[in-house]
């Protein structure tokens, strides 16, 4: 199941240790019938799990809560590692989180986005963890581009690099190939494959090419998808 | 569960970050060091040297001092939000670290604007030669009290929609005492008077502030 040989930066860090999420009547509302409608499931390590559903049905905000960002307005959410149950506020280190909604700071290089990252994650070394994160992503030539400079193409591939930076088990993938040509998506792919091997995948996406690097699928319904 | 070692490297990260953006983008600092030149200038041309008015001279620096870094010190966390990059921020670090870490900068931010506009304040409107030992306590704890109170309201503020409506309503009881103690203590010193009580005063103020801070900031920085 694992493989051998030494880690690179986008490989979970996720050893022997189980993690399982556990989504029990779990939604979120927004406005009257807008948001996650009720949803069961049971997802768990080793594994990638393609999240879809039409506009509106809450694939997003599923990944939100799975992340610890927003608090689910009915059910509840388990998030075990290791046996232990991990708070939203704890899921940190565990998670790695790729969103169109996630911006950087534009004034700092992209280097220094990552940097700042590894070093509030309190990575023992940040520095080779930023350029092999960079380096995974193809974006090593625009590590000290400022990232207002940076096209969406390469802000996604940041995205990612963000995400992978401190090799979590666990991936939440919110629309990974937007914006990406075919060398970014190529890259994802492998991204995605090498988490498979030990880690979790939660890839939220409606593009055929990305449903079909799932073991399996959690369909959302309503949004634009429910005439009622 | 985050362990002290990470806790303090996510709060040094976070100060880095805020120091490294703010010299990028000189957002507040300018405009922090333009009103307060721009003020003492125009109140020194309009009235002179000041002398022995140390009632008028406590409340001016204050004053000062006060409205140059209130607007900047209550935008760091409006800002997280404005540039969306507030997701960002909390998928790096936890609550308590980013507004330790932002408090940290505030005080900073606090520190550059008076190392500047005290000196100034003393040549352009020339009032008697402070006790400085008393004089820069009462700096300092009124500097620390301030960026407490301004970090605490603009994490208040940056999750509302009224954001600046609320500023005025959620800045003036938290403001009101703080500035009433400072504009004393340091006239006090002037006069030569004992400023204990104000600095007890002080010092409970911040303590309180930043307890009430550190238990509130868990459910302020979330959605």
């Amino acid at each position: 199941m694992s493989a051998a040989g030494p880690r690179t930066a986008v490989e979970p860090d996720v050893a022997s240790s189980t993690i399982a999420l556990e989504a029990r009547g779990l939604a979120h509302r927004y406005a009257r019938g807008r948001g996650l409608q009720r949803i069961d499931f049971a997802v768990r390590t080793p594994g990638v799990v393609a999240i879809t559903g039409a506009n509106g049905t809450g694939k997003s905000t599923l990944l939100r809560i799975v992340a610890g960002l927003l608090r689910p307005s009915e059910g509840t959410l388990a998030f075990t590692h290791a046996g232990r149950t991990l708070a939203p506020l704890a899921r940190r280190a565990t998670i790695g989180f790729a969103s169109p909604e996630l911006a950087f700071y534009p004034e700092l290089t992209a280097a220094e986005n990552l940097r700042f990252a590894a070093t509030a994650h309190g990575l023992a070394d940040g520095d080779g963890a930023v350029a092999a994160a960079l380096g995974a992503m193809g974006l090593s030539s625009r590590a000290r581009d400022r990232v207002g400079a940076l096209s969406s193409g390469m802000t996604q591939r940041l995205r990612l690099a963000f995400a992978a930076l401190h090799r979590p088990p666990v991936l939440l993938l919110d629309e990974p190939g937007s914006h990406l040509d075919d060398v970014g998506r190529a890259v994802t792919e492998a991204i995605v494959a090498a988490q498979r091997a030990n880690g979790l995948v939660l890839l939220a996406t409606n593009e055929p090419r990305e449903r079909e690097l799932a073991d399996s699928r959690i369909e959302l319904r309503g949004g634009l998808g429910d005439p009622a | 569960m985050p362990t002290r070692e990470s806790s303090f490297a996510a709060v040094w990260a976070i100060l880095r970050k805020e120091c490294r953006s703010e010299w990028r983008t000189r957002y507040g600092l300018n405009s922090a060091l333009l009103f307060a030149i721009t003020t003492l200038t125009a109140v020194s041309f309009a009235v002179g040297r000041l002398g022995d008015r140390t009632d008028v001279l406590a409340a001016l620096l204050w004053i000062v001092i006060l409205f140059a870094a209130l607007a900047s010190l209550s935008h760091t966390f409006v800002r997280e939000v404005e540039g969306h990059t507030q997701t960002l921020l909390r998928l790096a670090a936890g609550p308590t670290p980013i507004a330790v870490g932002k408090l940290l900068f505030n005080l900073l931010f606090l520190g550059v604007l008076e190392v500047v506009t005290v000196p100034l304040f003393m040549i352009l409107m020339g009032g008697p030669p402070p006790h400085w030992g008393t004089f820069l306590g009462v700096l300092a704890l009124g500097s620390v009290a301030l960026a407490v109170a301004a970090t605490l309201v603009g994490a208040v503020i940056a999750q509302t929609r009224g954001r600046n409506a609320l500023f005025a309503g959620v800045s003036l009881p938290l403001l009101l005492p703080l500035l009433a103690a400072v504009v004393s203590a340091t006239r006090a010193q002037w006069t030569g008077n004992p400023v204990t009580f104000e600095l007890r005063l002080l010092a409970a103020y911040t303590f309180a502030l930043l307890a009430a801070s550190l238990l509130l900031y868990d459910h302020l920085w979330e959605d």
